[in-house]
């Protein structure tokens, strides 16, 4: 198979017809004359209303404590934390599509990066509620920040929680920062062309004064590069982190130096997965199918196969080293993953995270919609069986027979889960409604070079 | 309960504002009101209790004190020491004066403190279902006498349990002097221990030999404590001592005791007769002198192999050992099968040896008593009855199902019936009165041990409620007066011990708990007979024909006994011996004739006993004899109380006072429906890991490799720096028993809270010291092994390095401590100890304020709230308060002198806590004999509790070494 059979002859990034001009108002069309009113209510609508699940869910945890949820001894950690470290992996795509795309001159990203960027904000404030309600006592949370008391208590270091919230808060307040920073050339031209006084005012407050100077664009550019550099580290040691909860457990299925890299894997390859899920249908809304093109996601099919094979091999890895190491627990665990109670999440896990992206070896499979939206949204149950083999089938069966136990998560696991994507869906509707989806002031640049080459 | 709500304490309409009230009206009540207000309320007048009788000083705040007391079960009693904190008992511990005791408790004992604050006892005489006061009763019954005085008491029947209570009896004595026509009848559905006018006591740590057939002496007895503590000290010691005694014990379905044995059959009750007729030939025989080891005289009995073998050993040692031998039926046993032992054991000269005969200390044959229950309903049926009155016992459950509906019927009848108990139970709802009966810990009484030594119960507190004891409730009976139980019990033993410095005396008694010098139990010089009888046509056979025909076994429930501690949430939540089942009963089969029958664990079945039938799910038991069932007593009550009521199903629905423990021609018919059983372990299979490391004969215990436990391997973090005292931990494998009052012992301690069936069907019991169960094929064998669990406190423990709060944090003397205070939640810990000790309070347990429950709470440790991560702290609070005294006496701490609760209960001195830097304390010596371990140990946590293996000491050490363990 040679090079130009496998990928797509290289077509432009965005129809060649298409002027700086159009993009902008194409772009700007969106908030400024909504299209389809009544369905966009009646997403967001039904978006609300399962955030009001989650509000229930919560007031209901407050009342009564995490015992309403499944977890007991010895699986003291449940859907919170399953939820947790899928959301954050869905966090991984934005940055890694900013950041570290922007730093390798992948111009493809332009047309996705802001609402992935956005996405990932979400999914992050999605993750970053789960740590906080899974305490059992979490009016306390703030013990996990390292702060001057009166009595000279500090977090407890080796912990890796306490990474956690370094590792979490930094990521939310730097992809803010930088979503934040790549919108500003886009709130100054929304300010100019917002018909409301109040929507002016708004935008132009948030656009800081930006007056599309040169000097600005020599800064912004300059800042730009900065941020993505600062964000790439941290694309990397989030979801590290996030593996080293676990891995610095002595619990078999847990302790595994293979956690941190494959867990990063799986986070990229889960944030694609979500990114495409979202896209399709946004595309096919708003009509953005010359900006958002099947190139694009035939690219973004590639990624997911690509990761793919990261998480194929972190699984390979795990099985191998239980075998090789010949520890008795660790090579328990592997055979109770597999044949145990809980196998058929296990085997459903590996069909959707190993067998579903081979389909994208197919150029054909890449560009058909149907197939990479279902295979989309079957990564993301995979990824999120993933973290629940890791979480629940180490648990549940560990060293001593005499503890072993089950999980069944419950209604209000469910509700709780179910809550975060009415918080994640009603942001998501909110934010292509008020800001541009698409970075207009990237999009009029390739529109130009396009015009350029024609 | 179906109390009314107790009269208004104001008078109706009393708040409400009258319309027509005029300026005098108004004057006229206020100054009532204003003069009212002065005078104080009615108090209950001072009974001058004053249970600081050898206190040099008064209370002092914030001190415990501690009482000498008894408690009796079934009947018998046993001392124990009670802990006071200002007025309010906390804790029982065992009385190391008393011969019964020796210091230890059982788990039912540890929990009848529970008792003295359930709040659904009954707190006032009803009369139906109305509060009355006592006044009222008296009235009723000084009524009653007077028409019964004429006839000397015709027509008077009275029901007791039979007890060892001196002044009780001496009660009913005066009871029956007054209305001599009266008839006294005695009812326990428990075991009777006489038979044949003699009750035997043992001497287990005497035998070198121990035959138990079905009998679970050293768990369930009412000298369990003495015997266990025997039986395990003998076993304890070292390797080539003279008498390590070898326990056979063939058996039905598990006892303690047959987990201890180093040899066990396990066989249906008609097999059982077999292989003991068996013996009986082999003992005729006289072929016991050769060392053949096949036999045709068994061969041609149809013996299988491992029964033949069984026998043949069982009879080689029985004849080698002669005197120092000892055989025990249970006392459920058919009497034939305890003749049969008792002549056995003549037959071997063990009498005098290992056991004697003393006449009978509980009062099941005394004088004046007419007979049972059934003589009882027998005298009501006649119609001649018309004063029936129950004391402290229920029949109205713990009868059969005909026998419920006689007593029903026949109490509706009489003119006049009372019951007296602490719960309106289901008996009380039969009678016309219900007298409260106060609490073991409110009210003086006295009680013999099963060894005839005598105790004195003192309270400890006042009554809480308007109940009185049992003593003075039939003196009151006999005699229209009513005396406080006090001065019944001095007036007893001021009689029985006359001497011109009783008071002194008295007060050391108290002081003591124990009445001494008193005269033991004299031995009956009538011996048994010594033949053996045949015993195998006794019992009728079951159908074999039908696959569904099984015998069914009765036993008294392990925690709940009869019923009686049904209402006690410690002991429903306390996982059951085999099965670790909790809050329910089951049908124990044994996995062969599940899978025959196509049962799974919960599967509902109907038992049917001669057309009585019963619900209930099974439970299949490794190592429990095929063809029979053992269905537990204590379950499906109707009326035990809030907690009680309605858990678990009622096995004295299908039981006879002819097939009292053993109903051969019962059926079990599966439902198809599946009951969802509450169990706190699910896995009993040690899949290879060797928790429970388990040795075979003392060549087995040489050959072990000495102690790999303290694996030194390396670690990241720097080693804690040696100091002195260290804390830990050793538990003899080889001498736990199973009987879970460490459990108890310690829930009652560190305040742990009850959590319920659903909470537990959720894994999340509370409990800090866990007893976990397996089960092992061995050579074709099934052992059931325990393993007590508490915290580990690891040196290097996993829990400590993952909390991002220092909630958990190491202490100098090596314990690893939990903050509850600094705890924010997040089980972390919990997910990485190894053991899963670590128990976490996933909703707010604790006991709903208000709740006389609160005042049980041991004041020296922390109730937790809701999110908060607890567990085993090794009693620290126990260390601190003797580091306290030691400092104030400017002295280091004793050796041995802080023990944790659940090393204060143990029966079986398996738990020992103490200072491993000092080689002489008891828990460095047990650490350094041979094949201590560490559970988990090559996971490098270094725990500071350590384990020594099970050991066995089978008859055939050489077959079992060479076959891989």
């Amino acid at each position: 198979m040679n090079r130009a059979s496998f990928l797509s002859p290289a077509e432009p990034l965005i129809d060649p017809s298409i002027t700086p001009a159009a993009v902008t108002d194409q772009i700007s069309g969106i908030i400024l004359r909504p299209p389809r009113p009544r369905l966009w209510l009646a997403g967001f609508a039904a978006s609300f209303a399962l955030m009001m699940v989650l509000l229930a869910g919560i007031t209901w945890l407050f009342i009564r404590g995490v015992g309403i949820w499944g977890i007991n001894v010895p699986i003291a950690w449940g859907f919170a934390i399953i939820n947790f470290v899928w959301w954050i992996g869905i966090g991984h795509a934005g940055t890694f599509i900013s950041a570290i795309l922007f730093l390798l001159h992948q111009k493809w990203r332009t047309s996705i990066n802001r609402f992935t960027e956005a996405m990932t904000l979400f999914a992050v404030a999605c993750a970053g509620i789960y740590p906080l309600l899974h305490l059992g006592r979490p009016i306390y949370f703030y013990w996990l920040v390292p702060y001057p008391d009166t009595m000279g208590l500090w977090p407890q270091f080796r912990s890796p929680l306490v990474w956690d919230v370094f590792a979490v808060s930094t990521y939310a307040t730097v992809s803010l920062v930088f979503w934040y920073v790549g919108l500003l050339p886009d709130l100054a031209t929304m300010r100019d062309k917002a018909r409301g006084l109040a929507a002016r005012r708004a935008y132009g407050l948030l656009s800081l004064g930006w007056r599309n100077d040169g000097r600005h664009w020599a800064h912004y550019e300059r800042l730009y590069v900065i941020l993505a550099g600062l964000a790439t580290p941290l694309v990397v040691s989030v979801h590290s982190i996030v593996g080293l909860d676990f891995a610095v457990a002595i619990l078999p299925g847990w302790h595994s130096t293979v956690f941190p890299p494959y867990f990063v894997g799986g986070a990229i390859f889960s944030g694609f997965a979500m990114v495409m899920t979202l896209v399709i249908p946004l595309r096919a809304f708003f009509r953005l199918e010359s900006l958002i093109t099947a190139r694009h996601l035939e690219l973004m099919a590639l990624v997911i196969l690509a990761t793919g094979w990261v998480v194929a091999y972190g699984y390979f890895s795990e099985f191998f080293t239980a075998w090789w190491n010949a520890d008795e627990y660790d090579r328990f665990v592997g055979a109770n993953r597999a044949l145990g109670p809980y196998a058929p999440w296990f085997w459903l896990m590996l069909t959707c995270n190993i067998l579903v992206p081979q389909l994208f070896w197919s150029r054909r499979m890449r560009r058909s919609l149907p197939v990479l939206f279902t295979a989309a949204i079957l990564v993301n149950v995979g990824m999120w069986l993933e973290r629940f083999v890791i979480v629940v089938t180490s648990l549940h069966r560990d060293f001593l027979p005499s503890a072993w136990g089950m999980y069944v998560p419950t209604f209000w696991d469910w509700a709780t889960y179910a809550g975060t994507f009415g918080l994640f869906l009603s942001l998501l509707f909110l934010f292509v409604r008020v800001l541009p989806a698409i970075a207009m002031s990237e999009m009029r640049g390739l529109a130009a070079e396009a015009g350029r080459a024609r | 309960m179906n109390l009314r709500p107790p009269t208004p304490e104001f008078a109706e309409g009393a708040s409400t504002w009258p319309g027509d009230l005029d300026r005098r009206e108004f004057l006229r009540m206020m100054a009532a009101s204003a003069a009212l207000a002065g005078a104080t309320g009615c108090a209950r007048p001072a009974r001058g209790l004053a249970p600081f009788v050898a206190q040099p000083a008064g209370p002092l705040p914030g001190t415990k004190v501690y009482f000498a007391t008894a408690m009796l079960q079934e009947g018998f009693g046993r001392g124990i020491l009670v802990e006071s904190h200002e007025g309010r008992p906390t804790k029982i511990e065992g009385n190391p004066e008393h011969s019964e005791s020796l210091g230890a408790t059982d788990a039912i004992t540890q929990a009848a403190i529970l008792g003295l604050y359930d709040p659904d006892r009954s707190v006032a005489p009803l009369r139906g279902a109305e509060l009355a006061a006592w006044t009222d009763f008296e009235e009723a019954w000084i009524a009653r006498a007077a028409l019964l005085s004429p006839r000397s008491g015709s027509g008077l029947a009275l029901l007791t349990e039979p007890t060892t209570s001196p002044t009780l009896l001496r009660g009913i004595g005066r009871l029956l002097e007054k209305f001599p026509e009266a008839i006294w009848c005695q009812h326990t559905p428990l075991a009777r221990y006489d038979l044949d006018g003699s009750q035997e006591d043992l001497a287990p740590g005497a035998a070198s030999v121990i035959f138990s057939i079905g009998s679970d002496f050293l768990c369930s007895h009412p000298a369990a404590l003495r015997y266990a503590r025997e039986f395990t000290a003998s076993r304890r010691q070292p390797a080539g001592a003279p008498s390590t005694p070898r326990l056979y014990a063939l058996e039905s379905s598990w006892s303690l005791t047959g987990s201890m044995a180093d040899e066990r059959l396990a066989r249906s009750p008609e097999r059982i007769r077999r292989l003991l007729d068996a013996l009986s030939e082999l003992f005729a025989s006289g072929v016991l002198s050769g060392a053949g080891r096949s036999n045709p005289a068994a061969a041609q009995n149809g013996l299988e192999l491992a029964e033949t073998q069984f026998v043949e050993a069982l009879a080689r040692e029985l004849t080698g050992s002669g005197t120092r031998a000892l055989v025990v039926a249970g006392p459920e046993q058919p009497d034939e099968i305890r003749r049969w032992a008792r002549a056995m054991n003549g037959r071997l000269g063990a009498d005098g040896h290992t056991l004697r005969y003393v006449a009978p200390v509980r009062s099941d044959r005394a004088k004046g008593c007419r007979g049972d229950l059934g003589t009882f309903l027998d005298a009501l049926a006649s119609g001649k009855i018309t004063d029936a009155v129950i004391l402290g016992t229920n029949p109205g459950y713990t009868a059969g199902a005909r026998q419920r509906a006689e007593l029903a019927r026949g109490l509706s009848s009489a003119a006049f019936s009372l019951h007296v108990g602490a719960y309106a139970d289901e008996s009380a709802a039969l009678c016309q009165w219900h007298l409260p009966e106060s609490h073991f810990l409110e009210c003086w009484s006295d009680a013999l041990g099963y060894d005839g030594s005598a105790l004195i119960q003192q309270p400890l507190i006042e009554p809480m409620h308007l109940t009185r004891s049992a003593a003075e409730i039939i003196g009151f009976l006999a005699t229209a007066e009513a005396r406080p139980s006090l001065e019944w019990v001095r007036e007893t033993w001021s009689a029985r011990m006359p001497a011109h410095d009783f008071d002194d005396r008295w007060r050391g008694w108290l002081n003591r708990g124990v009445i001494d010098p008193f005269p033991a139990s004299e031995p009956v010089s009538r011996r048994p007979a010594d033949s053996l009888s045949k015993l195998a046509g006794h019992a009728p056979e079951t159908d074999a024909s039908d696959s569904n025909s099984f015998t069914l076994l009765f036993r008294a429930d392990p925690h709940l006994a009869d019923g009686r501690w049904a209402n006690n949430g410690w002991l429903q939540e306390l996982p059951q011996p085999f099965t670790s089942l909790v809050w329910d009963q089951a049908l124990l089969i044994s996995p062969e004739d599940a899978s025959r029958i196509g049962l799974s664990d919960g599967s509902v079945v109907v038992v049917e006993v001669e057309s009585r039938s019963l619900r209930i799910p099974v439970w299949s038991v490794p190592g429990h004899a095929g063809g029979c069932a053992v269905l537990f007593l204590g379950g499906g009550r109707s009326r035990a109380g809030s907690v009680g009521t309605g858990r678990g199903a009622d096995a004295y629905y299908l039981r006879t006072p002819a097939a009292a423990w053993e109903s051969a021609r019962a059926t079990v018919r599966p439902t198809g429906e599946i009951k969802e059983l509450t169990s706190t372990q699910h896995h009993f299979r040690m899949e290879g890991r060797s928790p429970v490391r388990v040795v075979y004969g003392d060549a087995g215990i040489r050959a072990n490799p000495s102690t790999d436990s303290p694996a030194r391997a390396a670690s990241l973090y720097p080693e804690w720096p040696g100091s002195r005292p260290a804390w830990g931990m050793s538990i003899d494998l080889a001498s736990c028993l199973g009987c879970s009052a460490c459990v108890i012992a310690c829930q009652a301690e560190n305040n742990t809270p009850v959590v319920g069936p659903e909470q537990v069907a959720r894994g999340r019991e509370m409990h800090w010291i866990r007893i976990d169960r397996y089960f092992e094929e061995i050579s074709g064998r099934t052992v059931a092994l325990s393993q007590p669990v508490p915290c580990m406190h690891c040196e290097n423990a996993p829990c400590e390095l993952v909390c991002p709060v220092g909630a958990t944090v190491h202490s100098q003397e090596g314990l690893n401590e939990m903050v509850y205070n600094r705890c924010v939640g997040t089980r972390y810990c919990s997910n990485n100890c190894p053991y899963k000790v670590r128990r976490f309070n996933f909703f707010d347990f604790r006991t709903p304020s208000g709740s006389p429950l609160h005042l049980q709470e041991n004041p020296d440790v922390t109730v937790r709230a809701r999110g908060v991560m607890e567990k085993c702290s090794y009693c620290v609070q126990r260390i601190e308060e003797v580091r306290i005294v030691a400092e104030r006496e400017k002295r280091p701490i004793g050796r041995g002198e802080i023990r944790t609760a659940c090393q204060q209960a143990c029966p079986a001195e398996a738990i020992v806590f103490g200072d491993i830097s000092d080689p002489q304390s008891l828990v460095s010596q047990r650490k350094r004999m041979p094949g201590d371990y560490a559970l988990l140990g090559e996971l490098n946590t270094r725990p500071r509790t350590t384990y020594l293996p099970k050991v066995f000491r089978p008859a055939h050490v050489l077959t079992l070494a060479a076959s891989p363990v």
